[in-house]
This record gives C-alpha cells, sequence and structure tokens, in this order.
C-alpha cells in the first residue's frame, strides 16, 4: 500500500493577455485566469494511474487560489481520495520556496511513500517546486519523469534526458519525483463526474500561517519583452543581400 | 343470384370442417402468441422502463399512418410499390377472412352484389400481392442490393406469404373449374387460371380432388407461417407496428432526452443490454433488415465500422443469443464515434427505429469512462473551460466584430428586438469573420434592431450533448440561459443550424421566455416577404443548395433558404439527394473535434462530387459555418476549384443588395 501525495498547483491560462500589476514586480492577478499547471496534471494522472495498479490512497495538496476547488474537485472525479487545500496569504503569488514550505509541511504530516509533482511550472521563477520539497522533507528527488512503477519499498522511474535518453532509475522511497508526464495522456472526467463530487467529496482545509519566502529570488521588475531596434532589414535582390550580408559577418568578424 | 358456399368440395365425413380448421388456427395462433410473448417479455424482463404509454390516440395515428398505410415504407418506390403490394395484400385477405367468418356464423351478407364485389377486390389483390411477390424475388435475387439481408430467412418468409396466396387461387380456380357460375368473372385471376383446368379435360370428381388437396395444404401453410412467425423475419409484421405505436412523441425529432435513470435517481449509461430500455429493445426486434438507414448513412458510405442497421441488429442478437455487453463487443467504440448525427437513419427507417438515441446513451458511457479521443478531449475540456471549442478567451469571442460601424449592441446591456446569438464557428474561426461581418452588415442595411451577447455567449451544447457529455451540455445551457435571462429581446437568431436546434428544441422553454428561435435563413425569409429586405442586383447564378442536416432534417426548414436564394436571382438546380435526403457533411454531432480516423471518402467530398456532376452550376450554397469549412476544404481535396464554389447563403444576399 503506497501513501502517495500530489502536490498541485494553479498556474496563469496563457490563453489571456498577460498584465503586469502597478508594482511592476508580478503579474496582475485581477486579469490572471488559473489553470492547473500543465504538468502537476501529468503528475495527478500519474498518481491515480499507479493507485489503478497496485493500490495506495491519493491525496492532493494545493494552495488556495481561484479556481482551486474545481480542480481539487476534478481531480476526485479523476480517483483522488482525499483532498486538502492550504490557506494562507497566498493572493499576490508567492516564490516557490514559500510555497515548498507549505507544501512540505502538510505533507510531513500524511508521511508520504512518495510524492509526485509537475516538474515545472510556467511561473516558476525560483526553481520549481519538486527539489525544494524533497529537501525540505528530507527525501531524494529525480525529476523529469515520465513513468513510475511500484515495487516494495522501491520505485522504478523513467527519467528522460534531453537528446531522446531515457534512463530507468530505481528510487528508495520515500522521495519526490518532478513527473514531466504521466505514462498515459491525463484523461477526460465528464463535468457530471465532477459536479458529482462537488457534492459529496470534502476539502480539507488548513491554514499554513506566516509563509517563510526566504531563500527565493526577489523579482525588480517584471516587463513585457521589449522590442528591440537592433534589427536591420536587408533589401534589394539575392545578389544585393548577398554581398551585404557577407560585408556584415566581415565587420563582426565571422569571416 | 350468387351466394357463397362455405367449404365447398370438402368432405363432410371426416366431421365438420369448420371444427378442424378453427380447431388448427386456434392452436396455430395460440403458438405464435405464445412464443411472440416469450420473445417480447424480454423487453420488459431486460430493459428498463421507460413511459411510452401517453397519448394513445396519436400512437394510433402513427400506428395507421407508419404500419398499414406505410407512408415511410412508400418513400422509396421500388421498394415501397413492393412492400405495400405485399402487404396491403395480406390486410385486404385477413380482412376478407374475418368478413367471411362473420358471414358464416353472425351475419349473412355476402351475397348478390355484395358477394361480386368481394370477390373482385380479393381477387384483384391476389394479383396485386403476386406483382409484389415478383418484384420482391427480382429484388432479392437479380437486383441484390448491398443494403439487404440475403439471407435464408427472408426466402422463407417469401416462400410461405407467395404459397399461402397461390393455395387461395388455386383452390378458388379449382371450385370455379367445377361450379363454373355466372358470374365467375368477377374474380378474373382464379376464373383465367380455371380455364387451365378446364383445357386439360379433368372430370370434376378429379377436380375436386385437386382442390381438396391444394386446400388442405394452404390450410397447412397458413399454420406453418402462423407458428414459425415469431422466430422468422415476418416477425417484424408485429414488431413493426409495436414500434411505430411506441415510438417518441413528446419531444421532436430533434430533441434528444437526458439519460434514463435508476429509481434512486442514478443516471443510466449504456453498455450493456440490460441498460438500454424495452423500447430500445423493441428497436432491435422491429428491424426490418431492409438497410435505408445503412444506405443513407454517411459514416457507412465513408467506409468507417458503423453501420445503423448492424448496430441495431447487434442489440437484437445480444438480447437472444449473444450475451449481454454491447459497447466493446458487439457494439465498436469507433462505430459509436462515427455516427455524425445527421439522423437520416432515424428518417429513413420505415418502422421509426431510434437509432440516434441509442448511439447517444452509448456516447454517454464511454465519456462517463475517459474513453474520448485525444482531439475531442481537448474540445470538451476547452468548452467546459471556456465555453468554445477553439480554446480561446471568452473575451475574444466578438472580436470578429472589430471595425464594424456602429457597434454592435450587447443585448446583455440594452434591449434589442433581435437577439443573434452567433455561434461558435461564425465567432471565432478566422476562415469565417468574413462571412459572419457580412451577416452583421446586412442585418444592419437592413435596419434591423439586433445585438450579441459578447462574452456572455457559450457554445450551445447542441453537439457537446451529442457527443454524450450531458454535464457539459446542461453546465453550457446553464450558462446561455443566465445571459440569456440578462437581455431583454423578442427573437433570438442564429447563424448555425446546430445551435438553432439547441436553442428550439432542447433549451427549457422557460430559459428564453418562450421567445421565438429562427435561424438567420428564415428571419431574411421574413424580410424579403414584407419588403425590408430589398435587392437591387439580380445575381443570374446557377447554385446548387446543400441542405444542413439541423436546418432541414431536423426542423423541417427546406423552403425559407431556397425563397432567399432565389429571391437574390439565383437559379436553383437540385443535387439528386435535397431536402430530407440531403447528405451530411460529415461534421455534426461532435465529428468536428474528433480524429478523422480511416475513410475511403469524407461524406464532404462525396458531396461535392455529386454538385460537380450537376450541370454548369457555379456555386455552392450553404447555410451552416461548419459547411462553410466542410465544403471548402473539400472542393480543394477534389481538386474542384476551378468548377465550383461554396458560399454562404449570406453573401449571395450581401451581394444582391
Amino acid at each position: 500500500m503506497t501513501n502517495i501525495v500530489v502536490l498541485a498547483k494553479l498556474v496563469p491560462d496563457l490563453v489571456e493577455e498577460l498584465e503586469i500589476a502597478e508594482s511592476g514586480t508580478a503579474l496582475d492577478m485581477e486579469w490572471l485566469r488559473l489553470i492547473i499547471n500543465e504538468f502537476d496534471n501529468h503528475a495527478t494522472e500519474q498518481a491515480i494511474i499507479l493507485k489503478e495498479r497496485s493500490g495506495g490512497e491519493v491525496t492532493v495538496i494545493a494552495p488556495e487560489a481561484e479556481g482551486a476547488n474545481e480542480m481539487l474537485y476534478t481531480i476526485a472525479a479523476k480517483g483522488a481520495d482525499r483532498l486538502i487545500m492550504l490557506k494562507g496569504d497566498f493572493e499576490d503569488g508567492i516564490n516557490n520556496h514559500a510555497l515548498a514550505r507549505a507544501f512540505a509541511g502538510a505533507a510531513k504530516e500524511l508521511k508520504p511513500d512518495l510524492v509526485l509533482t509537475g516538474v515545472q511550472a510556467n511561473d516558476d521563477l525560483d526553481g520549481s517546486v519538486g527539489p525544494l520539497v524533497a529537501e525540505y522533507l528530507g527525501m531524494s528527488y529525480v525529476g523529469y519523469i515520465s513513468g513510475v512503477s511500484v515495487s516494495g519499498e522501491t520505485v522504478v522511474a523513467r527519467k528522460e534526458y534531453p537528446g531522446g535518453l531515457i534512463a530507468e532509475m530505481e528510487v528508495t522511497l520515500p522521495a519526490v519525483l518532478g513527473i514531466q508526464a504521466g505514462e498515459e495522456p491525463p484523461r477526460y472526467v465528464a463535468i457530471s463526474k465532477v459536479r458529482q463530487m462537488m457534492k459529496t467529496a470534502t476539502i480539507d482545509e488548513q491554514e499554513v500561517g506566516d509563509l517563510d519566502a526566504s531563500g527565493g529570488a526577489m523579482v525588480q521588475r517584471m516587463y513585457v519583452p521589449e522590442a528591440a531596434e537592433r534589427a536591420e532589414m536587408l533589401e534589394g535582390d539575392e545578389e544585393e543581400v548577398a554581398a551585404r550580408l557577407v560585408e556584415i559577418f566581415k565587420e563582426a568578424g565571422l569571416v | 343470384m350468387p351466394e357463397r358456399v362455405n367449404y365447398w368440395g370438402i368432405p363432410h365425413n371426416w366431421g365438420a370442417p369448420e371444427l378442424y380448421v378453427y380447431t388448427i388456427m386456434f392452436l396455430a395462433a395460440f403458438v405464435m402468441l405464445f412464443r411472440f410473448y416469450r420473445q417480447a417479455s424480454l423487453w420488459w424482463k431486460i430493459g428498463q422502463p421507460e413511459a411510452r404509454w401517453d397519448k394513445l390516440h396519436l400512437r394510433l395515428g402513427r400506428l395507421i399512418q407508419y404500419a398499414i398505410v406505410q407512408t415511410k415504407v412508400l418513400r422509396q418506390r421500388y421498394p415501397g410499390i413492393m412492400h405495400v403490394a405485399i402487404a396491403w395484400s395480406y390486410f385486404v385477405f385477413f380482412l376478407g377472412t374475418a368478413l367471411a367468418t362473420i358471414h358464416d356464423h353472425f351475419f349473412e351478407f355476402l351475397f348478390g352484389n355484395t358477394l361480386i364485389v368481394y370477390k373482385f377486390i380479393l381477387d384483384a389483390f391476389t394479383i396485386v400481392f403476386l406483382v409484389g411477390a415478383g418484384m420482391a424475388i427480382y429484388r432479392r435475387y437479380v437486383q441484390k442490393p448491398r443494403r439487404l439481408t440475403l439471407e435464408a430467412g427472408f426466402t422463407g418468409s417469401l416462400t410461405l406469404i407467395t404459397l399461402i396466396v397461390l393455395g387461395g387461387l388455386f383452390t378458388e380456380s379449382l371450385r370455379l373449374a367445377v361450379e363454373q357460375p355466372a358470374w365467375a368473372w368477377s374474380s378474373p385471376a382464379g376464373w383465367a387460371l380455371a380455364q387451365l383446368w378446364i383445357v386439360t379435360g379433368a372430370s370434376e370428381a378429379t377436380l375436386t380432388g385437386w382442390h381438396l388437396g391444394v386446400w388442405v395444404f394452404h390450410l397447412l401453410i397458413v399454420a406453418i407461417t402462423l407458428i414459425t412467425l415469431p422466430v422468422s423475419t415476418l416477425m417484424h409484421a408485429l414488431t413493426g407496428p409495436l414500434n411505430a405505436f411506441f415510438s417518441k412523441l413528446d419531444t421532436s425529432f430533434g430533441a434528444l432526452s437526458p439519460a434514463k435513470e435508476t429509481p434512486t435517481g442514478e443516471p443510466i449509461y449504456v453498455s450493456q443490454l440490460s441498460d438500454l430500455s424495452w423500447k430500445q429493445l423493441l428497436d432491435g426486434d422491429a428491424c426490418t433488415e431492409c438497410g435505408r438507414c445503412q444506405e443513407a448513412c454517411p459514416a457507412f458510405a465513408a467506409g468507417t465500422p458503423l453501420s445503423p442497421k448492424k448496430l441495431i441488429l447487434s442489440i437484437r442478437d445480444a438480447l437472444h443469443s449473444n450475451g449481454s455487453q454491447l459497447v466493446g463487443e458487439a457494439i465498436l467504440p469507433e462505430a459509436l464515434w462515427a455516427c455524425t448525427t445527421c439522423g437520416a437513419c432515424i428518417h429513413e427507417c420505415p418502422v421509426l427505429i431510434e437509432h440516434l438515441d441509442t448511439i447517444v446513451d452509448m456516447r454517454r458511457h464511454l465519456v462517463i469512462e475517459g474513453d474520448v479521443d485525444a482531439e475531442l478531449q481537448d474540445a470538451l475540456t476547452n468548452l467546459g473551460r471556456y465555453g468554445n471549442s477553439f480554446g480561446q478567451s471568452e473575451r475574444m469571442r466578438a472580436r470578429w466584430s472589430k471595425g464594424i460601424e456602429p457597434k454592435i449592441k450587447d443585448a446583455g446591456k440594452e434591449p434589442v428586438e433581435y437577439l443573434w446569438f452567433v455561434g461558435d464557428y461564425a465567432a471565432y474561426s478566422p476562415t469565417l469573420t468574413e462571412i459572419t461581418k457580412k451577416t452583421a452588415v446586412v442585418f444592419q442595411k437592413v435596419g434591423l434592431d439586433f445585438g450579441i451577447l459578447y462574452k456572455g455567449e457559450n457554445h450551445s451544447g447542441n453537439d457537446v450533448r451529442r457527443a454524450g457529455e450531458e454535464g457539459l451540455f446542461e453546465m453550457l445551457v446553464e450558462k446561455n440561459l443566465k445571459a440569456l435571462e440578462r437581455s431583454e429581446y423578442q427573437t433570438i437568431v442564429t447563424t448555425d443550424p446546430h445551435s438553432y436546434n439547441a436553442l428550439k428544441n432542447e433549451y427549457p422553454a422557460n430559459g428564453n421566455g418562450k421567445k421565438p428561435v429562427l435561424h438567420y435563413t428564415e428571419l431574411l425569409d421574413q424580410l424579403i416577404a414584407s419588403g425590408e429586405l430589398r435587392f437591387t442586383k439580380n445575381l443570374g447564378y446557377k447554385v446548387t443548395y446543400h441542405d444542413p442536416c439541423y436546418l432541414g432534417r431536423y426542423n423541417g426548414i427546406y423552403d425559407a433558404p431556397r425563397r432567399v436564394i432565389e429571391a437574390t436571382g439565383c437559379e436553383i438546380v437540385e443535387m439528386p439527394r435535397c431536402r430530407d435526403q440531403a447528405f451530411c457533411c460529415g461534421a455534426g454531432g461532435g465529428r468536428i473535434w474528433m480524429a478523422e480516423g480511416e475513410m475511403s471518402e469524407r461524406p464532404s467530398e462525396a458531396r461535392i462530387r455529386e454538385a460537380v456532376e450537376l450541370n454548369a452550376v457555379t456555386d455552392f450554397i450553404v447555410a451552416c459555418p461548419k459547411d462553410v469549412t466542410m465544403y471548402a476544404d473539400a472542393v480543394k481535396t477534389t481538386g474542384n476549384e476551378a468548377y465550383i464554389v461554396v458560399k454562404d447563403l449570406i453573401e449571395l444576399v450581401f451581394e444582391a443588395m
């Protein structure tokens, strides 16, 4: 019986245009729409697959945010057993160090055998959550995983390397795994199932108290990439453009 | 005076002929009813309850229209005439026998001129029957259309019913040959055949002996036919009428019901036999295997694994022999997903089988199990999250209207007469925005007081429901109703026939305050009739018009778009499959969101080829945004760009104004 904990968070949905807040150091939350971090979605799928294959219990922990309830109920509809929502001062977006400490605090209580979370997220500014949580829990961490199987006290994880290499690694439990992709793509959950969960499932709300963001990076300025004015358009026919190109390469000392 | 002779030539030394005739017939009828009961009781023993007993007068009307007059059977000339020739003859023979029984035992009336008329009608229908049987033999053994089931059971049935009629004719002719009464001409067929016996010069005793033999044979064949009827292909003579009687009344063709529920209120998702309702099981037993559904089915024509006929028959097979699991065993998910929900199968079925409702019930099961292809999953996820299948922000829904002056009213903020429900494709698909803009400009030029819901509009849910995602459909309905309730308007007008169908037939009537729903072609037709829309140009194109499934077959709107096209000065040349026989483009029922899968020929391509074969038609006119997308592609993939152009009807209107 494996006790699996999934850490999931909501991140900005890129279908909406991103706006910078007046402070100039963060996104304007008012215009943001949040969506489950895609990699966390895969981590969830992997956890449910493990449960279906080898039994165990799946607990999902997520920080409070707009849409977190719905996200948790959706995961419950897929087959998660327990839902925990961390309540605290997450309003203006906190760094991953603080979030990882909050995650670790809640996860510790559950004495997990295996912690799964997305290997990265589009709002990771100070490293990804997985290794930080592993550090705070004193567990080992392997990231970029795309498939896990449990055998007794260990798991075998498939780790993806750049260049198309894959390694199968035996990891002693308990451990934290950063999931790149679940074995199967995240399944579809019918809306009626989610709505059923909204009626029957309960979300365990836990206060996290003061958040400790130390160790994380401080954002000094956040801005939309500015159009540079260094581009020079080469005009003319092929010969002229080619000649000009060679000239430029020479100027730059490339040829 | 002509008189009816009972049991002519039957020796009475066997006892009264009535006695053994009635004994044999009652026994045969009893066996038939018992066997029928055994088959039929499976419907309610295995099937789920479903209320189909309301409005009996309407049901009786259906019985008369579809089982006796057989209007659906008659939709196709050859098989229609063939079938009614056989069926109506048997109705007449049945009635004739019943009248004879009344005459024999209760009230004598078959004499004199009445008898002559009686004889003549029965005899005439013998000829009618023989024509029908001949056509059936030709069809089954020479034409051999692919859609028919060419099995021995059908040959057996045809043989039995033909032998019965021939038996009757021969007995009659032999009697006439012996009696040669003055009124023999009133049985022309019998009298003609009698000439043959007279020519043989056989003695009266010989002919009477032959008569007895044929008579006994006739009697026995009738008994055998009755006894075997519930296990033969003639069973449809009982189940067909029952199916017509119990067919869906309370909802229009265009409306689906939510999933049926268990007594405790749990929804039933159909994957096995016992999840189906008794009526859905009856559908299986009512199928006559005529294959009209299959012939009309765009998914079948495209070479997908779906045959609506096979699907319904696998319910019958499962009910009577092959175990109870349907989805995944007898019925493949790929077959269920191949359905475009065009409704042609239902529309063509002579016994009113409801294929589509069963397919959607089974799709609901697949959706609940999460068994959906990746593209459909993306679309459904997007629809759940953003209210559109394009995965774009709802704030972008009205971006197409940018640049239109004056700005289109927000129906959520100020009262309008017409609330224009634009629909996903017209709003989001980049290739369609020009057409959507033209629609807006036409509305403005006419001086229509109209508005749109901007980001308040969500996908209508029509095809979400038909893809089997009922929960998402309900959610979309709730969202749209909220937006509609906030708005003040008199009439809804839609671009998309699919939204039109959902809003008109499936949204609760109180949601939009029972306001009328119009398709834009209906609105334009009204505006032309009232003189508000006038044209300055006479386009003079030779065009063909494709009836969208959800406008035509689903809602019976055939003439309004045609009148509008003609008002622009175009001449319509109809495709062979037009109006209620229009061939689907292949996009409906969520197909447009799914991976195409393997196909021998896309339905849209088959349709374009059909149009190109028309003489000198330059424009293929559609009235559905999805059609523009589907057919513009098909024109390219079939290499017909030089011959035909796909245009939305509004483009003609725009051009002619």
